[in-house]
């Protein structure tokens, strides 16, 4: 299941926000058609990261990043970039649920139509598969013309991995995605996304060490700004060769 | 049983009422009533009654001269009849209400996406320091008194017309001239509104839109826009209400004839609006008179307008109000299952074809004849058509970068509007401005001379009003946030509040002169001004005293109740020095936009000219709003005076403009809410 192939990879990479540098150094590699957890206390620099790989840092103005970060071959932290094209292949999911205020279906046809997509039909085919895949097609099936957000919060969050998965991604970017969702709906997307590493790539940013126990293949340890550990899920977490990685995931700070 | 120590406290009271009554302190007592605050209590309630009793009396008035007109017109015919010449008695008040429905119309045709852009452009493009420029120019915009833009329409904007189309325009005042002043003097409130509810969409929806892959412009387009489209709605329905109000801009330019246009699209004829035919005729008709009925009449349904649309107004904004203040976010959360739903996209587009053929023809239809028209308006909605296809064509970024430059343009030309209308007035006002000028009284009816005595009258109308309208006021604000309980009679007594709040100073003209100035004998003199402006005022006062008091935070009162003060105590140490700020600024803002005023003044207050300099409240006084429109509209050949009066009054509105933003700034910066 663990593919040796590098789908992405982060070189000496820093990053500043004007004069307060976020990142130090980073080097690590996401493996495909794996999930790559990223833990850390708060302000440790794990959100930033996963959103240097959209760049999504910058909708922020004065970012300034330093080192590359190699995608499909190319450096993709260079100003000519293009930064629509990359977010098209590299999707993401958000901390709340953010679907449209619009009807389930207008959710999922968004990026599609935005693309480019026209055609009625293979819009609604789009739709369909899209929901399939995350989980969430027999649910909604009867009520795609109804306001995305009279669905409950678990369901909107699936809405919006299928929104994710409309225009076909290779990676997925999961920025603490289950932090305001109740255990049961947590368990469903923890079984998506093991579900959806077999066709994608998947970088989980999370708070909840058992989360990314449960779910990853590799885990990348952030503190201050520095990645203080990466490797395969259980090293880190049985055998880990920092001390401070151990303090962490033994659960005595953070 | 009953407690000793409550019996004996009539005891208490007897025993000291020779000696000293302080030194018995008993809380049930009148005195301690007093002291803890009902006695103000009860004196905020009589302010809140007297100040309701006399708006829900201005209805009442006009809704009661009005029977007469009702009762030998018949409301149909006067609705529906199409001759309006009061003269020969023909009172078909149709080509009025269309007139003014044709001029507000043009006005949100042109203001609204003009205001829509400008709102984007602050939103989405504008860095914070362009946008501390525009703000206070948007407010600047707002300030500018309504008998100034009808002067600068006059001065600039109906020669400019007559300019471009030499051929259309006999005199140049026309509808298109009205609507073009009615859309300016609009757009503040459509920007600031619209703004509003852009900023207030969530960040969230911006960024799963960019995750996507979405442009910043498409992200505006497809996902701000639509989940603001409530917002954007009201700023529409508001700039609406400001439009159909508006008397003195509309009168000086639009011609007055009360036909329909001819043909109906033809934004050249002259108009006539419901709020300048009672302007034109209030001050020749005979009270009591069919006539004189008949205007009320008018009023009356210039009233009902105003009060839907501002009624839409608030459900609207109250509702996104709703939506974007809680959390959960309510779209439409109904099913959608119209028989368009399938074919929304295709029903959109067609309707859009249609609206930009049928403008496209009527506009070139008025030039080149009606084949011309068609033709041209094939020509629009086949650019439209290759427009859209040429901008898949070059990407999404260059449609953002076209767009958002486009943007930058209607930004720079309505920024350089106001620069010129602020220019030819400085710049022709300044050369009239001497200390004779300012210190004499006018002569050769006005021709010569200065404007000292409309200098002081309008300072004279401002102070009456304020010391009017200040206290009842503020007292009533702070009852109806402090102490009023959602009640039947407070919700009725707030709708009062909010629909005269709205309600076209015309109206509270028509009150003063029929009531002040003829029923009770007054005459036109300084204390009917006063009042009148003071209950026009009155509903923004207490509007923005409630809202600053209100807006002090919970924990600051709860903290002084929890060490044993009472109410009032509370209320006046603590609530009222901390709201003081944004009380002073509502106030002072409404100060400003009453001695701009003018339809109010020259019905109740105002001469032409005035020539004893003596001071009674019972005397007619000169005003600076007045003054301006007397000489632009009677007085040829005075436009140095005319000029320099605009000058003088923009002076005295922006000093108290000035004045009210620097008080909120500092208080904003020393509370921090």
């Amino acid at each position: 299941m663990t593919g040796n192939m590098n789908m992405i990879e982060t070189n000496d990479l820093n990053l500043w926000y004007g004069d307060k540098q976020t990142l130090f150094d980073v080097n690590m590699p996401i493996k495909k058609n794996c999930i790559t957890s990223i833990i850390g206390p708060s302000g440790c620099g794990k959100s930033t990261l996963i959103r240097v790989f959209n760049r999504m840092n910058d909708l922020i103005g004065g970012t300034r990043m330093s080192g590359t970060v190699v995608y499909d071959g190319k450096n993709i932290c260079g100003p000519d970039t293009d930064v629509l094209a990359l977010r098209k292949r590299v999707g993401m999911i958000f901390q709340k649920a953010n679907p449209f205020p619009m009807t389930i279906r207008d959710n999922i046809t968004y990026g599609p139509k935005l693309h480019g997509m026209k055609d009625q039909r293979e819009l609604d085919e789009v739709v369909e598969s899209s929901l399939r895949k995350a989980a969430l097609f027999d649910e909604v099936k009867d009520r795609l013309n109804t306001s995305a957000l009279s669905l409950s919060g678990g369901q909107q969050q699936r809405l919006c991995i299928a929104r994710a998965l409309s225009i076909g991604p290779e990676v997925i970017l999961m920025d603490e995605p289950t932090s305001a969702l109740d255990p049961i709906a947590t368990a469903k997307i923890e079984e998506l996304a093991l579900e959806l590493k077999k066709n994608y790539t998947v970088v989980a940013v999370t708070h909840n060490m058992q989360q990314a126990r449960r779910i990853s293949d590799y885990t990348g340890f952030m503190y201050m700004g520095r990645l203080e550990e990466f490797g395969r899920t259980e090293d880190v977490f049985e055998n880990p060769k920092s001390e401070l990685t151990e303090r962490y995931v033994s659960g005595r700070f953070g | 049983m009953i407690p000793e120590d409550t019996v004996s406290v009539p005891e208490n009271i007897s025993k000291s009422a020779g000696g000293t009554i302080v030194a018995h302190f008993d809380p049930k007592g009148l005195l301690g009533r007093f002291r803890n605050g009902d006695g103000a209590k009860l004196f905020l309630m009589a302010t809140v009654v007297f100040t309701v009793a006399i708006l829900f009396f201005i209805i009442i008035f006009i809704s009661y001269n009005s029977l007469d007109a009702i009762g030998e017109i018949g409301i149909w015919e006067f609705l529906t009849g199409g001759t309006w010449s009061p003269g020969s008695g023909a009172y078909g008040a149709s080509s009025l209400i269309v007139g003014t429905f044709l001029v507000t119309g043009g006005s949100i045709l042109f203001a609204l996406p003009v205001g829509l852009g400008i709102a984007i452009y602050i939103n989405d493009i504008a860095s914070p320091r362009i946008r501390n420029i525009l703000k206070p120019a948007c407010e600047l915009f707002a300030g500018i008194p309504s008998v100034v833009y009808g002067f600068m329409g006059l001065a600039v904007l109906v020669p400019f017309l007559m300019d471009i189309f030499p051929d259309h325009l006999n005199y140049g005042t026309s509808w298109l001239a009205g609507s073009l002043l009615l859309g300016l003097m609009a757009l503040p409130i459509i920007i600031s509104v619209s703004q509003d509810s852009l900023e207030a969409v969530p960040r969230s929806y911006r960024e799963a839109s960019m995750a996507l892959g979405a442009t910043k412009w498409e992200t505006t387009r497809k996902v701000v826009m639509h989940s603001a489209v409530s917002g954007i709605a009201a700023a529409a329905i508001l700039g609406i209400g400001r439009a159909l109000g508006e008397t003195m801009a509309v009168m000086m330019v639009t011609g007055n004839s009360a036909l329909v246009p001819e043909p109906l699209w033809n934004i050249f004829d002259m108009v006539r609006t419901l709020t300048a035919s009672i302007a034109l005729e209030m001050p020749e008709v005979a009270h009591g008179s069919l006539h004189f009925s008949a205007l009320f009449l008018l009023a009356l349904i210039l009233m009902t307008m105003v009060f839907i649309v501002n009624l839409i107004a608030r459900r609207i904004v109250r509702r996104t109000r709703i939506r974007t203040g809680a959390t959960v976010v309510t779209g439409r959360t109904r099913s959608m299952t119209s028989p368009f739903e399938k074919h929304k996209g295709a029903v959109r587009r067609l309707a859009v074809n249609a609206a930009v053929f049928a403008s496209a023809f009527m506009m070139s239809s008025l030039f080149i004849g009606t084949a011309g028209g068609i033709a041209v308006g094939v020509l629009a909605a086949a650019a439209l058509f290759v427009s859209k296809k040429i901008s898949r064509m070059i990407g999404p970024k260059y449609v953002q970068k076209a767009v958002y430059s486009t943007l930058g343009i209607v930004v720079i030309a309505v920024l350089a509007i106001l620069v010129v209308f602020l220019g030819v007035i400085i710049v022709n006002g300044l050369p009239a401005l001497s200390l004779d000028f300012i210190l004499s009284p006018p002569s050769k009816s006005g021709l010569s001379g200065g404007i000292w005595p409309a200098i002081v009258g309008t300072l004279e109308l401002m102070t009456g009003t304020a010391l009017i309208s200040f206290p009842l006021g503020v007292c009533s604000g702070i009852y109806l946030s402090q102490y009023a309980k959602d009640t039947k009679t407070i919700r009725l007594a707030r709708q009062a509040i909010d629909s005269l709040n709205g309600t076209p100073s015309i109206i509270f003209g028509l009150f003063g002169m029929s009531l002040l100035v003829i029923a009770f004998g007054w005459g036109y003199s300084l204390i009917g001004g006063c009042i009148t402006l003071s209950l026009m005022v009155l509903p923004t006062i207490i509007k923005t005293t409630e809202e600053a008091v209100s807006a002090v935070p919970r924990e600051l009162t709860e903290a002084s109740a929890a060490m044993g003060a009472s109410r009032w105590h509370t209320i006046s140490k603590i609530l009222l020095p901390a709201s003081m700020g944004g009380v002073i600024t509502g106030f002072i803002l409404s100060m400003g936009r009453a001695i701009g005023e003018t339809a109010p003044v020259m019905f109740t207050a105002a001469v032409a000219f005035k020539t004893t300099s003596s001071f009674s409240l019972l005397d007619p006084i000169m005003a600076l709003p007045y003054h301006l429109y007397y000489l632009a509209s009677e007085v040829p050949g005075s436009t140095t005076n005319q000029y320099g009066t605009a000058l003088v009054l923009m002076i005295i509105v922006m000093v108290l403009f000035t004045a009210a933003s620097a008080i909120r700034y500092k208080y904003k910066s020393r509370t921090g809410w």
